[in-house]
């Protein structure tokens, strides 16, 4: 082949793709969907459930204060404290639950894998900027929190080519 | 200016001595600034615009993940041994995985097994897309970098339905994988694969028979058969060099003797042939992802429960498999403890590292990039 055609060739390849749609999509006003809810975990089958490891979801009716999920943590990342809760719960007497710190948290969900209690899962909320460190502390009653997600962008493949839509 | 008693000649301190002055010969300092994927340094001394001696000078990222792992048990020690190499993540904790089950006897279920083979050929594709877009860029190609990295979205948005995490997925646990994939996935699997496969076919026409790449590539940094064995490399450079050495087809692993696919080997041994074994590999990548999706179990358990510990004293394990990069092992060392006595990582980077000042000297400095980037360096996995 000689160096001109293929030259041609390679500018050819290039024009052939600036009518084709932009594979990126726009994303503070656009963002990606995620399978399921969020990564869960099923103590009782010992396998975990596909999803999102995004921001952990606590659910207070549920946790015993049993410390799995900060004994997990503690060799990977110590992002897991056991403050004490204003609540009064039959199954807590402790009355201790976890509380996050996101800047220190990998999101490797082994604390999901830990909690035997289905109390401790995760959810597609990835957005945990702040302005300070304490920001990032997510406390118990934070946690509790389910997250309003809007999340709608797939990717979409035809003849023309990949696009997020 | 007080007491202070400095040695009278201080050209004796260490550090202070100066270097002789060449007429000709001169020092350059390539880095240690972030050429591309991590921070290293390239001491070269150049004749005028030639190489004559080259001094990769490699640790600036050094992380102690080996130590780190005597303090941690086999399943917390997963997060951070991905942490090397993050785009390539499964592909890293794969030898630990097939090491640790072989130490505690762990029977690994069917599909736990084909669904790590696809990942870690996922992986592999998201990694050789990265590095390939860098390969882009080092050579002043922006339409190759922009590529791959887009097209490499595809690859993470599997990973992401698959493991729940775009990088650095910590899914392989020794005894299977974390969890099963979600319903759909071999349908959407299989679409993206496919038009994954097409995308890279246009590489084609743009990159590996643009003119001007092989001009800048063709004939730079040759590495013969004989140097490439007696060097100890692997992988790409390896089989760019005509040796036909892939540890999936020499020593399979899980279910690679079930699938099959064949190995990509150039007889080149220069840095188009190096640059150009990765593309091939990744379109190998698409068939055994569509071998394994047709051949995988529909139904079935995905994960063993671990035990503590290994039965009985001091035993070791030495498994290896083929990464992005080449052949990455793990080996590790039990003394009955929940941790491991000691882990050591055999890595592909660095093996792959000693070809450079081989390959550089003699070159001029403008083959720098393409050499460099073509032996498939990843200097945070190097330096563990």
């Amino acid at each position: 082949m000689g160096t001109a055609s293929g030259i041609i060739r390679a500018l050819n390849s290039g024009v052939r793709h600036i009518a084709t749609k932009r594979f990126t999509f726009r994303y503070p006003e656009q963002k990606l969907k995620f399978v399921g809810d969020g990564y869960q975990y099923d103590p009782e089958a010992g396998v975990g459930i596909a999803g999102y490891k995004g921001r952990h979801i606590l659910f207070h009716d549920k946790c015993t204060g049993c410390q799995l999920c900060s004994i997990a943590c503690e060799d990977i990342a110590e992002a897991i404290a056991m403050p004490k809760v204003e609540e009064e719960w039959k199954h807590n007497k402790k009355a201790i639950m976890p509380q996050i710190d996101y800047g220190k948290c990998v999101f490797c969900g082994l604390c999901v894998d830990a909690c035997p209690f289905y109390a401790l899962y995760m959810t597609n909320d990835y957005e945990l900027s702040s302005f300070t460190k304490e920001g990032l502390i997510y406390t118990p009653a934070q946690l509790q929190v389910k997250p309003q997600v809007d999340q709608d962008v797939d990717i979409q493949i035809d003849e023309k080519g990949a696009k997020h839509g | 200016m007080s007491g202070q008693v400095y040695p009278k000649d201080t050209q004796t301190l260490p550090g202070l001595q100066l270097e002789k002055v060449d007429d000709r010969i001169m020092t350059l300092n390539v880095g240690p600034q972030h050429p591309g994927s991590g921070h290293m340094r390239i001491i070269l001394k150049v004749d005028g615009d030639y190489i004559v001696h080259c001094d990769p000078d490699p640790g600036y990222v050094h992380r102690g993940e080996e130590k780190m792992a005597e303090y941690r048990n086999y399943i917390t020690n997963i997060p951070h041994l991905e942490r090397p190499v993050i785009h390539d993540s499964c592909n890293i904790l794969y030898p630990y995985c097939l090491g640790v089950e072989e130490l505690l006897g762990l029977e690994v279920p069917e599909r736990a097994k084909y669904l790590r083979v696809i990942a870690a050929e996922l992986n592999r594709c998201v990694y050789t897309e990265y590095w390939l877009g860098i390969y882009g860029i080092f050579l002043g190609h922006s339409t190759m970098f922009m590529w791959p990295v887009g097209d490499r979205e595809l690859m993470i948005d599997l990973l992401d339905k698959m493991t729940g995490a775009r990088v650095t997925h910590a899914y392989f646990v020794p005894g299977g994988v974390r969890n099963d994939v979600p319903a759909n996935f071999e349908d959407v699997c299989l679409r993206q694969v496919n038009y994954f496969e097409k995308r890279l076919k246009e590489y084609a026409d743009v990159f590996y028979d643009n003119p001007i790449l092989i001009s800048r590539t063709k004939d730079t940094g040759v590495l013969s058969r004989e140097d490439a064995i007696k060097l100890g490399t692997t992988g790409s450079v390896l089989r760019a060099s005509g040796v036909d050495f892939d540890i999936r087809k020499k020593e399979p692993y899980d279910v690679y003797e079930e699938l099959d696919f064949q190995t990509n080997v150039l007889k080149e041994g220069d840095s188009y042939a190096r640059s150009k074994i990765p593309w091939l590999d990744m379109l190998e990548s698409c068939n055994i992802i569509r071998n394994a999706l047709k051949k995988m179990p529909k139904s079935g358990s995905v994960r063993v429960k671990l035990k503590p510990k290994p039965k009985g004293g001091d035993t070791e394990v030495y498994r290896r498999v083929e990464s992005g990069r080449g052949a990455l092992g793990m080996h590790i060392v039990s003394d009955g403890k929940p941790q491991p006595y000691r882990i050591k990582i055999n890595v592909p980077s660095f093996r792959n590292l000693i070809a450079m000042p081989h390959l550089l000297t003699g070159e001029k400095l403008g083959n720098l990039p393409p050499v460099y980037w073509s032996l498939n360096y990843w200097p945070v996995e190097a330096d563990r």
